[in-house]
Protein backbone atom coordinates (compact mmCIF):
# COMPACT_ATOMS: atom_id res chain seq x y z
CA UNK A 1 0.00 0.00 0.00
CA UNK A 2 2.82 2.32 0.90
CA UNK A 3 4.38 1.62 -2.45
CA UNK A 4 1.22 2.61 -4.23
CA UNK A 5 1.43 5.88 -2.46
CA UNK A 6 5.00 6.40 -3.61
CA UNK A 7 3.98 5.45 -7.09
CA UNK A 8 1.50 8.25 -7.01
CA UNK A 9 4.11 10.59 -5.63
CA UNK A 10 6.43 9.75 -8.50
CA UNK A 11 3.71 10.37 -10.98
CA UNK A 12 3.03 13.78 -9.50
CA UNK A 13 6.71 14.54 -9.35
CA UNK A 14 7.21 13.67 -13.00
CA UNK A 15 4.27 15.86 -13.93
CA UNK A 16 5.73 18.72 -11.99
CA UNK A 17 9.04 18.26 -13.78
CA UNK A 18 7.41 18.32 -17.14
CA UNK A 19 6.02 21.74 -16.39
CA UNK A 20 9.19 23.20 -14.98
CA UNK A 21 11.69 22.32 -17.66
CA UNK A 22 11.47 24.82 -20.52
CA UNK A 23 10.54 23.48 -23.93
CA UNK A 24 13.26 22.65 -26.40
CA UNK A 25 13.70 25.72 -28.60
CA UNK A 26 12.42 25.39 -32.12
CA UNK A 27 14.50 25.90 -34.23
CA UNK A 28 17.23 24.56 -32.00
CA UNK A 29 19.64 27.11 -30.61
CA UNK A 30 22.77 26.48 -28.59
CA UNK A 31 22.50 29.71 -26.62
CA UNK A 32 19.13 30.03 -24.87
CA UNK A 33 18.66 33.18 -22.86
CA UNK A 34 15.26 32.68 -21.28
CA UNK A 35 15.77 35.63 -18.94
CA UNK A 36 16.98 38.38 -21.23
CA UNK A 37 19.01 41.48 -20.59
CA UNK A 38 22.15 39.74 -19.35
CA UNK A 39 23.79 39.35 -22.72
CA UNK A 40 23.45 41.64 -25.71
CA UNK A 41 22.06 40.23 -28.94
CA UNK A 42 25.50 40.54 -30.52
CA UNK A 43 27.08 38.54 -27.72
CA UNK A 44 24.43 35.83 -27.99
CA UNK A 45 24.98 35.60 -31.73
CA UNK A 46 28.73 35.37 -31.28
CA UNK A 47 28.42 32.52 -28.78
CA UNK A 48 25.85 30.81 -30.98
CA UNK A 49 28.17 30.96 -33.97
CA UNK A 50 31.02 29.58 -31.92
CA UNK A 51 29.03 26.65 -30.51
CA UNK A 52 27.47 25.87 -33.87
CA UNK A 53 30.91 25.74 -35.48
CA UNK A 54 32.09 23.50 -32.64
CA UNK A 55 29.15 21.17 -33.18
CA UNK A 56 29.84 21.06 -36.90
CA UNK A 57 33.50 20.20 -36.44
CA UNK A 58 33.35 17.83 -33.46
CA UNK A 59 29.67 16.80 -33.16
CA UNK A 60 29.91 17.79 -29.50
CA UNK A 61 26.94 19.88 -28.49
CA UNK A 62 27.21 22.53 -25.82
CA UNK A 63 23.96 24.19 -24.80
CA UNK A 64 24.09 27.37 -22.75
CA UNK A 65 20.78 27.80 -20.99
CA UNK A 66 19.88 30.79 -18.83
CA UNK A 67 16.77 30.32 -16.70
CA UNK A 68 15.59 32.70 -14.06
CA UNK A 69 15.59 30.16 -11.23
CA UNK A 70 15.81 26.40 -10.77
CA UNK A 71 13.85 26.44 -7.51
CA UNK A 72 12.69 24.21 -5.93
CA UNK A 73 15.10 21.76 -7.56
CA UNK A 74 18.76 21.17 -7.12
CA UNK A 75 20.58 22.80 -10.02
CA UNK A 76 22.31 19.54 -10.99
CA UNK A 77 18.98 17.71 -11.06
CA UNK A 78 17.51 20.44 -13.22
CA UNK A 79 20.45 20.44 -15.62
CA UNK A 80 20.34 16.65 -16.08
CA UNK A 81 16.60 16.74 -16.65
CA UNK A 82 16.91 19.54 -19.18
CA UNK A 83 19.80 17.86 -21.00
CA UNK A 84 17.87 14.61 -21.25
CA UNK A 85 14.63 16.21 -22.31
CA UNK A 86 16.24 18.33 -25.00
CA UNK A 87 18.58 15.49 -25.95
CA UNK A 88 21.75 17.56 -26.04
CA UNK A 89 24.60 15.59 -27.66
CA UNK A 90 24.61 12.79 -30.22
CA UNK A 91 22.56 9.74 -29.37
CA UNK A 92 25.34 7.22 -29.94
CA UNK A 93 28.07 9.30 -28.27
CA UNK A 94 26.17 11.09 -25.51
CA UNK A 95 28.55 14.00 -26.00
CA UNK A 96 26.34 16.81 -24.81
CA UNK A 97 27.10 19.50 -22.26
CA UNK A 98 24.60 21.78 -20.59
CA UNK A 99 25.91 24.98 -19.09
CA UNK A 100 23.00 26.05 -16.93
CA UNK A 101 22.91 29.46 -15.32
CA UNK A 102 20.22 30.64 -12.91
CA UNK A 103 20.83 34.35 -12.28
CA UNK A 104 18.33 34.82 -9.47
CA UNK A 105 19.82 31.86 -7.59
CA UNK A 106 23.32 33.06 -8.53
CA UNK A 107 24.17 29.48 -9.47
CA UNK A 108 25.94 27.95 -12.43
CA UNK A 109 26.23 24.28 -13.31
CA UNK A 110 28.06 22.39 -16.02
CA UNK A 111 26.33 19.06 -16.69
CA UNK A 112 28.25 16.55 -18.75
CA UNK A 113 26.74 13.77 -20.87
CA UNK A 114 27.81 10.17 -20.32
CA UNK A 115 30.30 10.32 -23.18
CA UNK A 116 31.98 13.55 -22.09
CA UNK A 117 32.64 12.51 -18.50
CA UNK A 118 36.02 11.03 -19.39
CA UNK A 119 37.43 14.18 -21.01
CA UNK A 120 35.66 16.83 -19.01
CA UNK A 121 35.81 15.27 -15.57
CA UNK A 122 33.92 16.67 -12.60
CA UNK A 123 37.16 18.13 -11.30
CA UNK A 124 37.75 19.99 -14.58
CA UNK A 125 34.19 21.27 -14.59
CA UNK A 126 34.74 22.49 -11.07
CA UNK A 127 37.92 24.26 -12.15
CA UNK A 128 36.09 26.02 -14.94
CA UNK A 129 33.46 27.17 -12.48
CA UNK A 130 36.02 28.30 -9.90
CA UNK A 131 38.63 29.84 -12.16
CA UNK A 132 36.62 31.25 -15.04
CA UNK A 133 32.93 31.63 -14.29
CA UNK A 134 33.05 32.84 -10.71
CA UNK A 135 35.60 35.68 -11.08
CA UNK A 136 33.92 36.97 -14.24
CA UNK A 137 30.35 36.65 -13.03
CA UNK A 138 31.16 38.40 -9.76
CA UNK A 139 32.22 41.42 -11.82
CA UNK A 140 29.13 41.03 -14.06
CA UNK A 141 31.34 40.17 -17.04
CA UNK A 142 28.88 37.51 -18.17
CA UNK A 143 29.89 37.25 -21.80
CA UNK A 144 33.58 36.94 -20.96
CA UNK A 145 32.79 34.26 -18.39
CA UNK A 146 30.76 32.16 -20.81
CA UNK A 147 33.17 32.75 -23.68
CA UNK A 148 36.22 31.67 -21.68
CA UNK A 149 34.34 28.78 -20.10
CA UNK A 150 33.48 27.36 -23.52
CA UNK A 151 37.12 27.82 -24.57
CA UNK A 152 38.22 25.79 -21.58
CA UNK A 153 35.69 23.07 -22.38
CA UNK A 154 37.07 22.95 -25.95
CA UNK A 155 40.55 22.60 -24.51
CA UNK A 156 39.66 19.72 -22.20
CA UNK A 157 37.76 17.89 -24.89
CA UNK A 158 40.35 18.45 -27.63
CA UNK A 159 40.66 15.27 -29.69
CA UNK A 160 37.89 13.41 -27.88
CA UNK A 161 35.30 13.45 -30.64
CA UNK A 162 35.25 13.70 -34.41
CA UNK A 163 32.59 15.22 -36.52
CA UNK A 164 29.76 12.99 -37.61
CA UNK A 165 29.90 12.24 -41.31
CA UNK A 166 26.26 13.22 -41.55
CA UNK A 167 26.68 16.56 -39.86
CA UNK A 168 29.85 17.56 -41.73
CA UNK A 169 27.93 17.30 -44.94
CA UNK A 170 26.60 20.82 -44.61
CA UNK A 171 28.68 22.43 -47.38
CA UNK A 172 25.99 24.19 -49.35
CA UNK A 173 27.17 23.29 -52.88
CA UNK A 174 27.47 19.61 -51.93
CA UNK A 175 23.92 19.60 -50.70
CA UNK A 176 22.79 21.38 -53.81
CA UNK A 177 24.52 18.84 -56.03
CA UNK A 178 22.95 16.01 -54.06
CA UNK A 179 19.54 17.59 -54.37
CA UNK A 180 19.91 18.05 -58.12
CA UNK A 181 21.00 14.44 -58.64
CA UNK A 182 18.21 13.21 -56.38
CA UNK A 183 15.68 15.32 -58.21
CA UNK A 184 16.81 13.96 -61.55
CA UNK A 185 16.50 10.39 -60.28
CA UNK A 186 13.03 11.05 -58.93
CA UNK A 187 11.92 12.69 -62.18
CA UNK A 188 13.35 9.83 -64.24
CA UNK A 189 11.53 7.26 -62.13
CA UNK A 190 8.26 9.11 -62.16
CA UNK A 191 8.35 9.66 -65.91
CA UNK A 192 9.36 6.10 -66.77
CA UNK A 193 6.11 4.25 -65.99
CA UNK A 194 4.10 7.00 -67.60
CA UNK A 195 6.06 6.62 -70.85
CA UNK A 196 5.90 2.82 -70.75
CA UNK A 197 2.26 2.81 -69.82
CA UNK A 198 2.36 -0.53 -68.02
CA UNK A 199 0.94 -1.41 -64.63
CA UNK A 200 -1.70 1.25 -64.63
CA UNK A 201 -3.14 0.25 -61.26
CA UNK A 202 0.04 -0.07 -59.23
CA UNK A 203 1.89 2.83 -60.80
CA UNK A 204 -0.55 5.14 -59.12
CA UNK A 205 0.51 3.96 -55.68
CA UNK A 206 4.16 4.16 -56.68
CA UNK A 207 3.73 7.82 -57.54
CA UNK A 208 2.44 8.64 -54.12
CA UNK A 209 5.08 6.63 -52.33
CA UNK A 210 7.78 8.33 -54.36
CA UNK A 211 6.18 11.63 -53.83
CA UNK A 212 6.12 11.22 -50.10
CA UNK A 213 9.65 9.89 -49.91
CA UNK A 214 11.04 12.82 -51.85
CA UNK A 215 8.98 15.10 -49.63
CA UNK A 216 10.42 13.68 -46.42
CA UNK A 217 13.98 13.78 -47.71
CA UNK A 218 13.64 17.42 -48.65
CA UNK A 219 12.49 18.21 -45.12
CA UNK A 220 15.55 16.33 -43.82
CA UNK A 221 17.60 18.57 -46.02
CA UNK A 222 15.94 21.66 -44.58
CA UNK A 223 16.56 20.69 -40.98
CA UNK A 224 20.20 19.82 -41.54
CA UNK A 225 21.02 23.02 -43.36
CA UNK A 226 19.07 25.61 -41.41
CA UNK A 227 19.99 24.45 -37.91
CA UNK A 228 21.60 21.38 -36.42
CA UNK A 229 19.21 19.58 -34.12
CA UNK A 230 20.10 18.14 -30.74
CA UNK A 231 20.95 14.50 -31.24
CA UNK A 232 19.25 12.81 -28.28
CA UNK A 233 22.22 12.39 -25.94
CA UNK A 234 21.74 11.37 -22.34
CA UNK A 235 23.08 12.51 -18.99
CA UNK A 236 23.89 10.66 -15.80
CA UNK A 237 24.55 13.40 -13.29
CA UNK A 238 28.18 14.21 -14.08
CA UNK A 239 29.56 17.72 -13.87
CA UNK A 240 30.01 20.39 -11.26
CA UNK A 241 28.55 23.69 -10.23
CA UNK A 242 28.81 26.52 -7.77
CA UNK A 243 27.46 29.81 -6.53
CA UNK A 244 28.99 33.10 -7.59
CA UNK B 1 -14.55 -34.07 -29.45
CA UNK B 2 -17.72 -32.42 -28.25
CA UNK B 3 -18.53 -28.77 -28.00
CA UNK B 4 -17.64 -28.22 -24.35
CA UNK B 5 -14.10 -29.64 -24.73
CA UNK B 6 -13.58 -27.35 -27.71
CA UNK B 7 -14.61 -24.37 -25.61
CA UNK B 8 -12.32 -25.41 -22.79
CA UNK B 9 -9.41 -25.89 -25.19
CA UNK B 10 -10.15 -22.50 -26.71
CA UNK B 11 -10.19 -20.79 -23.32
CA UNK B 12 -6.96 -22.53 -22.33
CA UNK B 13 -5.36 -21.43 -25.58
CA UNK B 14 -6.34 -17.80 -25.07
CA UNK B 15 -5.24 -18.00 -21.47
CA UNK B 16 -1.90 -19.48 -22.55
CA UNK B 17 -1.31 -16.86 -25.22
CA UNK B 18 -2.14 -14.08 -22.85
CA UNK B 19 0.09 -15.66 -20.25
CA UNK B 20 2.97 -15.79 -22.72
CA UNK B 21 2.68 -12.14 -23.67
CA UNK B 22 2.42 -10.95 -20.07
CA UNK B 23 5.33 -13.22 -19.13
CA UNK B 24 7.46 -11.69 -21.88
CA UNK B 25 6.41 -8.21 -20.86
CA UNK B 26 7.38 -8.90 -17.27
CA UNK B 27 10.73 -10.37 -18.32
CA UNK B 28 11.54 -7.23 -20.30
CA UNK B 29 10.63 -4.95 -17.42
CA UNK B 30 12.47 -7.14 -14.97
CA UNK B 31 15.62 -6.91 -17.09
CA UNK B 32 15.27 -3.15 -17.28
CA UNK B 33 15.05 -2.92 -13.49
CA UNK B 34 18.13 -5.13 -13.16
CA UNK B 35 20.06 -2.92 -15.55
CA UNK B 36 19.11 0.19 -13.61
CA UNK B 37 20.04 -1.53 -10.38
CA UNK B 38 23.49 -2.33 -11.78
CA UNK B 39 23.95 1.36 -12.46
CA UNK B 40 22.87 2.27 -8.93
CA UNK B 41 25.43 -0.17 -7.56
CA UNK B 42 28.15 1.16 -9.85
CA UNK B 43 27.62 4.68 -8.61
CA UNK B 44 27.62 3.65 -4.97
CA UNK B 45 30.74 1.61 -5.63
CA UNK B 46 32.34 4.67 -7.17
CA UNK B 47 31.65 6.64 -4.03
CA UNK B 48 33.00 3.83 -1.91
CA UNK B 49 36.18 3.81 -4.00
CA UNK B 50 36.71 7.53 -3.51
CA UNK B 51 36.55 7.34 0.26
CA UNK B 52 40.00 5.81 1.03
CA UNK B 53 41.60 8.57 -1.05
CA UNK B 54 39.57 11.19 0.72
CA UNK B 55 40.42 9.81 4.14
CA UNK B 56 44.12 9.69 3.32
CA UNK B 57 44.16 13.21 1.96
CA UNK B 58 42.34 14.55 4.99
CA UNK B 59 44.60 12.63 7.34
CA UNK B 60 47.76 13.76 5.59
CA UNK B 61 46.91 17.43 5.24
CA UNK B 62 45.80 18.27 8.74
CA UNK B 63 45.72 16.92 12.25
CA UNK B 64 42.16 15.93 11.70
CA UNK B 65 39.74 14.84 14.40
CA UNK B 66 39.90 11.06 14.61
CA UNK B 67 36.28 10.33 15.50
CA UNK B 68 34.89 11.82 12.29
CA UNK B 69 37.30 9.82 10.18
CA UNK B 70 36.62 6.52 11.92
CA UNK B 71 32.89 7.13 11.57
CA UNK B 72 33.33 7.42 7.80
CA UNK B 73 35.54 4.34 7.61
CA UNK B 74 33.12 2.27 9.65
CA UNK B 75 30.08 3.46 7.73
CA UNK B 76 31.86 2.57 4.51
CA UNK B 77 32.64 -0.90 5.77
CA UNK B 78 29.07 -1.58 6.80
CA UNK B 79 27.70 -0.09 3.58
CA UNK B 80 29.86 -2.34 1.40
CA UNK B 81 28.82 -5.32 3.52
CA UNK B 82 25.21 -4.87 2.42
CA UNK B 83 25.14 -6.31 -1.04
CA UNK B 84 21.81 -6.93 -2.72
CA UNK B 85 21.63 -9.28 -5.69
CA UNK B 86 19.66 -8.09 -8.70
CA UNK B 87 17.35 -11.09 -8.30
CA UNK B 88 16.40 -10.10 -4.83
CA UNK B 89 15.21 -6.51 -4.99
CA UNK B 90 12.43 -6.84 -2.45
CA UNK B 91 11.20 -3.71 -0.67
CA UNK B 92 12.82 -4.92 2.57
CA UNK B 93 16.20 -5.46 0.89
CA UNK B 94 16.16 -2.09 -0.81
CA UNK B 95 15.35 -0.48 2.51
CA UNK B 96 18.29 -2.26 4.13
CA UNK B 97 20.62 -1.21 1.35
CA UNK B 98 19.42 2.36 1.51
CA UNK B 99 19.76 2.54 5.27
CA UNK B 100 23.40 1.44 5.07
CA UNK B 101 24.24 3.86 2.27
CA UNK B 102 22.41 6.73 3.94
CA UNK B 103 24.45 6.18 7.05
CA UNK B 104 27.59 6.57 4.96
CA UNK B 105 26.14 9.72 3.37
CA UNK B 106 25.58 11.15 6.82
CA UNK B 107 29.10 10.34 8.00
CA UNK B 108 30.57 11.84 4.81
CA UNK B 109 28.60 15.03 5.15
CA UNK B 110 29.78 15.42 8.73
CA UNK B 111 33.34 14.97 7.50
CA UNK B 112 32.91 17.63 4.82
CA UNK B 113 31.37 20.01 7.33
CA UNK B 114 34.23 19.64 9.78
CA UNK B 115 36.70 20.33 6.97
CA UNK B 116 35.49 23.92 7.17
CA UNK B 117 37.56 24.26 10.31
CA UNK B 118 40.79 23.46 8.49
CA UNK B 119 41.76 26.24 6.10
CA UNK B 120 44.89 24.36 4.94
CA UNK B 121 42.76 21.49 3.79
CA UNK B 122 40.27 23.72 2.01
CA UNK B 123 43.13 25.16 -0.04
CA UNK B 124 44.58 21.72 -0.81
CA UNK B 125 44.27 21.09 -4.54
CA UNK B 126 44.09 17.34 -4.08
CA UNK B 127 41.28 17.67 -1.59
CA UNK B 128 39.34 20.04 -3.82
CA UNK B 129 39.51 17.61 -6.74
CA UNK B 130 38.34 14.77 -4.54
CA UNK B 131 35.56 16.91 -3.22
CA UNK B 132 34.32 17.74 -6.70
CA UNK B 133 34.49 14.07 -7.66
CA UNK B 134 32.51 13.18 -4.58
CA UNK B 135 29.91 15.81 -5.40
CA UNK B 136 29.64 14.51 -8.95
CA UNK B 137 29.22 11.00 -7.62
CA UNK B 138 26.45 12.07 -5.28
CA UNK B 139 24.70 13.64 -8.27
CA UNK B 140 25.16 10.46 -10.28
CA UNK B 141 23.77 8.41 -7.41
CA UNK B 142 20.72 10.66 -7.33
CA UNK B 143 20.18 10.23 -11.07
CA UNK B 144 20.74 6.45 -10.94
CA UNK B 145 18.32 6.09 -8.05
CA UNK B 146 15.72 8.15 -9.84
CA UNK B 147 16.07 6.04 -12.98
CA UNK B 148 15.84 2.89 -10.91
CA UNK B 149 12.68 4.09 -9.23
CA UNK B 150 11.09 4.95 -12.56
CA UNK B 151 11.94 1.49 -13.85
CA UNK B 152 10.57 -0.22 -10.74
CA UNK B 153 7.43 1.85 -11.07
CA UNK B 154 6.86 0.45 -14.57
CA UNK B 155 7.59 -3.09 -13.41
CA UNK B 156 5.43 -2.95 -10.29
CA UNK B 157 2.47 -1.41 -12.02
CA UNK B 158 2.51 -4.35 -14.45
CA UNK B 159 3.24 -7.03 -11.90
CA UNK B 160 0.61 -5.84 -9.43
CA UNK B 161 -2.26 -4.92 -11.69
CA UNK B 162 -4.99 -7.30 -12.81
CA UNK B 163 -4.90 -9.57 -14.78
CA UNK B 164 -1.10 -9.65 -15.18
CA UNK B 165 -0.83 -10.19 -11.45
CA UNK B 166 -2.10 -13.78 -11.92
CA UNK B 167 0.80 -14.64 -14.20
CA UNK B 168 3.25 -12.63 -12.12
CA UNK B 169 2.31 -14.74 -9.10
CA UNK B 170 2.44 -17.89 -11.20
CA UNK B 171 5.93 -17.23 -12.56
CA UNK B 172 7.27 -15.70 -9.37
CA UNK B 173 7.63 -12.04 -10.36
CA UNK B 174 7.60 -10.42 -6.96
CA UNK B 175 7.05 -6.78 -6.14
CA UNK B 176 10.27 -4.74 -6.10
CA UNK B 177 11.32 -2.00 -3.72
CA UNK B 178 11.82 1.72 -4.22
CA UNK B 179 14.36 4.10 -2.90
CA UNK B 180 12.59 6.47 -0.63
CA UNK B 181 13.57 9.99 0.23
CA UNK B 182 14.55 9.97 3.87
CA UNK B 183 15.71 12.57 6.34
CA UNK B 184 19.26 11.32 6.26
CA UNK B 185 19.27 11.37 2.46
CA UNK B 186 18.57 15.08 2.67
CA UNK B 187 21.81 15.39 4.59
CA UNK B 188 23.91 13.90 1.77
CA UNK B 189 27.15 15.83 1.30
CA UNK B 190 26.14 19.20 0.03
CA UNK B 191 29.12 21.42 -0.34
CA UNK B 192 28.77 25.16 -0.17
CA UNK B 193 31.22 27.60 -1.69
Amino acid sequence: MLNRFFLLLFFIQSLAFAQDIPQKPNPVRFVNDLVGGLLSQGEIDQLEQKLKAYNDSTSTQIAIVIVNSVQPYDISEYAVKLGREWGVGQKDKNNGIVLLWAPSDRKVFIATGYGVEGGLTDAYSKRIIEEVIKPNFKESRYYQGLDEATNRIFKYLAGEFDADPSTTNTGSWEDLLFMVVFFIIVVVFILKPRGGGYNGGTSNTTYTSWGSSSGSSSSDYDSSSSSSDFGGGSFGGGGAGGDY
Amino acid sequence: MNKSTLIIVGILLIFGMYGCSSYNGLVGKDQDVKGKWANVQTQYQRRSDLIPNLVNTVKGAADFEKSTLTAVIQARASATAVNIKADDLTPANIQKFQAAQDQLSGALSRLLVSVEKYPDLKANQNFLELQSQLEGTENRIAVARNDFNTSVQGYNSSALSFPTVIFAKMFGFAEKGFFQASDSAQAAPSVKF
